[in-house]
């Protein structure tokens, strides 16, 4: 994988040809340099130059590249900002990408149904800043959340720091418009979600592009709560901070977000924005509550009392929106922060029970001192979801150890209980780990439902399933992407 | 595995067991749970095999603080909330029919939800793995013991409503929320034309109320406000509720409560058994409108946030399709709840969507003779499709 091949000029040049029947000159890239800004997405070392880049304007256009395709046999790939981490939007070689970024009207805001009516190139957070005025937002918000599109959200099912509590992209799409493998387009799910039959819209969100291309989405919008507290506390060890989180959890607390860093983070963290974190800290929690103002208010009372009881060194009490900005904002900066602490690191997704994490943590630590390779922890700690980032030197030859090493951590997550993925997606990245998740038959079952959506397998191939050719070959190392290293964006 | 021989009807005991008997019985089977819903959506062609799921019962494991469970597809709804209760926990679902007896797996498979879908979901969102038996024996897993998890294709939705088709649920892993310390329901006075308007009212307060719903009574009809949470919490927010609703709003006591929303259970069970009952989706905006043009409807209930309601209409061919014709032309979702017996000319879904035919290239890959649920979803799947 990731060696990347000249695509032959007249694959190139028949399909452009078609192309420019329907769309005009500059939205049918051909040129090499216009090419290589397609070759990757946030997943940098995973690179491949497709051989035409199409801008479709609108629903009916995707459909008519996409009869294209159908019609030569030829594979596509839909892409939207290209934030994505594991490697979901890579071009296939001799393939055609589809640029969803034209197509980035919000429809429609509909107060009173509280939804929002988005083509897939908006940017997530553009979708609260038009609903904002009404009191209303959209839940959903990885970190990317500036720079990434609702159609990328719904192929990976993104997630985000306030899932535990209000759920992913999945629990918030009510009906999309979707392009499937021949062309056809097709309306999946419903204005209630009330279904009469399969959940169709369900196994298409999170489907990683493979089973057709979304060119609608409609999604609820929440009301923004009354009150919001949000409190930052340190802990004397991960273990207090991991008992901290057990115990609000068994308070019956359900808070918005509960997330935790570990030193070395925080370390990474604080060099870049100043968010306030205790660096000699071994642990932090940053836990934020939500909901009607006394209750919040009483919780927000148990909840630091349970933080003093497992002996939380500092309790710093965010109280102005703009403290909790400096202290989200810190934590969001963590990744991309990581840069000032290692020359290289490799960015790991998985996912643990909650009741897991001092173990899984332990052994993290364990395994990355067998290897002399640093773990820093950023992660979820409500729903489990870590991040664990492998410091490495390329320099020093230490690619390989540092990806196995991520690798090993992905799959002792599935060895706990817990998943090879909690919000970046399988894409390239992973799909060679995918056994260690799920039976041939489980694959096989997927596969037939791939197969049901796109009998030829045009759409997005090689990736989710493993295949000889994918598990037999190293991808490169990571690379920043450019938004990353413009801090416009942030690896989780 | 048991089987009887009157109306072919297999049991089987464990998961080995059904896929066994998927395996040994070659024609169309017809998965069973309770049968709280058994003459919901199309009527099954006759002679299938039924395929009994009362044997598989019982949690598989449950993790408190994980506030996760794994149950097999048989177990009632009741018992799993029983069990859960001891620990302060439940499945914060409660479809009308979950008080009759019905199993996870029916509940799952035909998409049924209640008023708390309003703040939680359907079991759609709650149900966070599954592992299914495919008509081939192949016995598949999709999703896991974590909320939060992206690996592979959420094969667990594709299950969800599927109403017995495309194969049978047999283990089931959800979500749990911590039991409310404490629930209070107000009640207001209102006909359905201003349901809609107190409704939204409730929404745009901040008391979070977890249910809104309206139904029709004697009187005209009243619209229930649940709020759930901590003692204190919910004692404010009655408060600031009935504020919001006005002096015509009384909190009801705990007996007063439950026996409103018994009454609302017994409205979308449908009431008289020779009429049909149908659950329909509409934008919510756009549910008031449509249900006042269906004059003939009794036994109204209508969740106006979220734009759901069932309503009882006289079991002939005309009516049936007037409902389905009229939710359709608004874009919305309509499915047949209750068919009186011997009404198999009552149809059970709205006129084909756009995506019948992916439903059926789906169907052909899972199923490719049909042999589950054959009919249940006809004509989108249409029965004359036999290998």
């Amino acid at each position: 994988m990731a060696t990347p091949t000249t695509t032959t000029s007249s694959t190139t040049g028949v399909l452009a040809a078609d192309f420019s029947a329907f769309l005009p000159k500059a939205s049918v890239i051909t040129d090499e340099v216009g090419l290589r800004s397609y070759e990757c997405d946030g997943l940098t070392g995973f690179r491949q130059v497709p051989a035409v880049v199409v801008l479709p304007r609108d629903a009916q256009e995707v459909a008519a590249c996409v009869r294209v395709c159908a019609r030569h046999g030829v594979p596509f790939v839909a892409r939207g900002a290209g934030t994505g981490l594991s490697g979901g939007a890579l071009p296939v070689a001799d393939g055609v990408v589809i640029s969803l970024q034209k197509l980035r009207r919000i429809l429609e805001i509909d107060v009173e149904n509280r939804r929002a009516v988005l083509e897939p190139g908006v940017f997530n957070l553009d979708i609260s800043r038009a609903a904002g005025p009404h009191g209303l937002y959209y839940a959903p918000d990885p970190s990317s959340q500036q720079v990434c599109t609702i159609g990328g959200n719904v192929a990976e099912n993104s997630g985000g720091a306030h899932c535990l509590k209000y759920g992913f992209t999945t629990n918030h799409v009510l009906e999309m418009e979707v392009v499937l493998a021949d062309g056809s387009l097709v309306t999946l799910g419903g204005p209630t979600g009330e279904q009469a039959g399969p959940d169709l819209r369900g196994v298409f969100v999170g489907s990683e592009g493979t089973l057709g291309i979304c060119t609608k989405v409609t999604v609820r919008l929440l009301q923004k709560a009354e009150a919001k507290r949000l409190v930052l506390a340190d802990f004397p060890s991960v273990q207090a901070a991991g008992d901290t989180v057990g115990d609000i959890v068994d308070a019956s607390i359900i808070p918005a977000a509960v997330e935790m860093m570990d030193s070395l983070a925080m370390e990474a963290a604080e060099a870049a924005v100043g968010a306030g974190y205790t660096v000699e800290a071994p642990a932090a929690l940053i836990i934020e509550l939500d909901g009607p103002a006394d209750e919040c208010d009483a919780q927000f009372e148990q909840l630091t009392a349970i933080c003093e009881r497992h002996g939380a060194t500092r309790i710093h009490v965010a109280e102005t929106a703009d403290e909790q900005a400096k202290v989200w904002k810190g934590r969001k900066a963590a990744f991309a922060a990581v840069g000032r602490i290692s020359p290289d690191y490799i960015v790991q997704d998985g996912v643990v029970p909650r009741t897991r994490l001092s173990e899984v943590l332990a052994r993290i630590a364990e395994m990355g001192s067998e290897v002399g390779l640093r773990v820093a922890n950023v992660f979820h700690a409500g729903d489990g979801n870590l991040h664990p980032l492998v410091l490495y030197s390329e320099a020093a030859g230490e690619h390989d150890q540092a990806e196995e090493l991520s690798s090993s951590i992905a799959e002792l997550c599935v060895e706990l209980g817990g998943s090879l993925s909690g919000e970046h997606g399988i894409g390239a990245d992973k799909a060679c780990s995918m056994p260690a998740m799920f039976s041939e038959d489980d694959l096989d079952v997927m596969k037939r439902v791939r197969s049901g959506f796109d009998a030829r397998g045009l759409c997005n191939p090689g990736k989710i399933f493993p295949t000889p050719r994918l598990c037999g070959e190293k991808p490169g190392k990571y690379q920043a992407h450019p938004l990353e290293e413009a801090g416009v964006i942030e690896r989780l | 595995m048991t089987t009887s021989s009157a109306t072919p009807t297999v049991t089987p005991q464990s998961l080995d067991d059904l896929r066994d008997a998927v395996r040994e019985h070659t024609g169309p089977l017809l998965v069973a749970g309770a049968g709280t819903a058994s003459d919901w959506a199309g009527t099954p062609e006759p002679g299938a095999t039924v395929l009994s799921t009362a044997s598989l019962t019982g949690v598989i494991s449950h993790n408190p603080g994980d506030m996760t469970v794994a149950v097999r597809a048989g177990t009632p709804l009741v018992e799993l909330q029983e069990i859960l209760g001891e620990h302060g926990q439940r499945v914060a679902f409660d479809a009308a029919r979950v008080e009759r007896g019905a199993t996870l797996g029916g509940l799952f498979a035909t998409a049924d939800s209640g008023p708390l879908a309003l703040t939680f979901g359907s079991l759609r969102d709650l149900v966070i793995g599954a592992t299914v038996v495919l008509a081939d024996g192949t016995v598949a897993h999709s999703g896991g013991h974590v909320i939060k998890n992206v690996a592979g294709y959420d094969l667990t939705k594709l299950l969800h409503g599927a109403q017995g088709t495309l194969g049978v649920v047999a283990e089931l892993i959800l979500r749990l929320h911590p039991t409310p310390e404490a629930t209070a329901t107000v009640s207001l006075p209102t006909p359905l034309a201003d349901a809609a308007t107190h409704a939204h009212a409730v929404a745009a307060s901040p008391v979070e109320a977890s249910a809104v719903q309206w139904l029709q009574d004697g009187s005209g009809g009243r619209l229930l406000a649940r709020l759930e949470g901590t003692r204190d919490g919910v004692d404010g927010r009655v408060a600031r509720l009935r504020e919001t609703l006005g002096a015509e709003a009384p909190l009801l006591s705990e007996a007063d409560a439950d026996a409103a929303w018994a009454a609302y259970g017994a409205a979308v069970d449908g009431g008289a058994q020779d009429r049909a009952v149908v659950r329909v989706g509409v934008t919510p905006s756009l549910l008031t409108g449509l249900l006042l043009e269906l004059a003939d409807a009794t036994e109204v209930t209508a969740a106006p946030l979220t734009g759901v309601a069932t309503l009882s209409v006289p079991a002939t061919a005309a009516a049936v399709d007037d409902v389905h014709r009229r939710v359709a032309a608004l874009g919305g979702t309509s499915l047949l709840r209750r068919r009186p017996p011997g009404r198999i000319d009552l149809a059970a879904l709205g006129p084909a969507p756009t995506s019948a035919a992916l439903l059926r290239a789906v169907a052909a890959s899972l199923d490719p003779d049909q042999r589950f649920g054959r009919g249940r979803l006809a004509p989108w799947l249409p029965t004359g499709v036999t290998a």
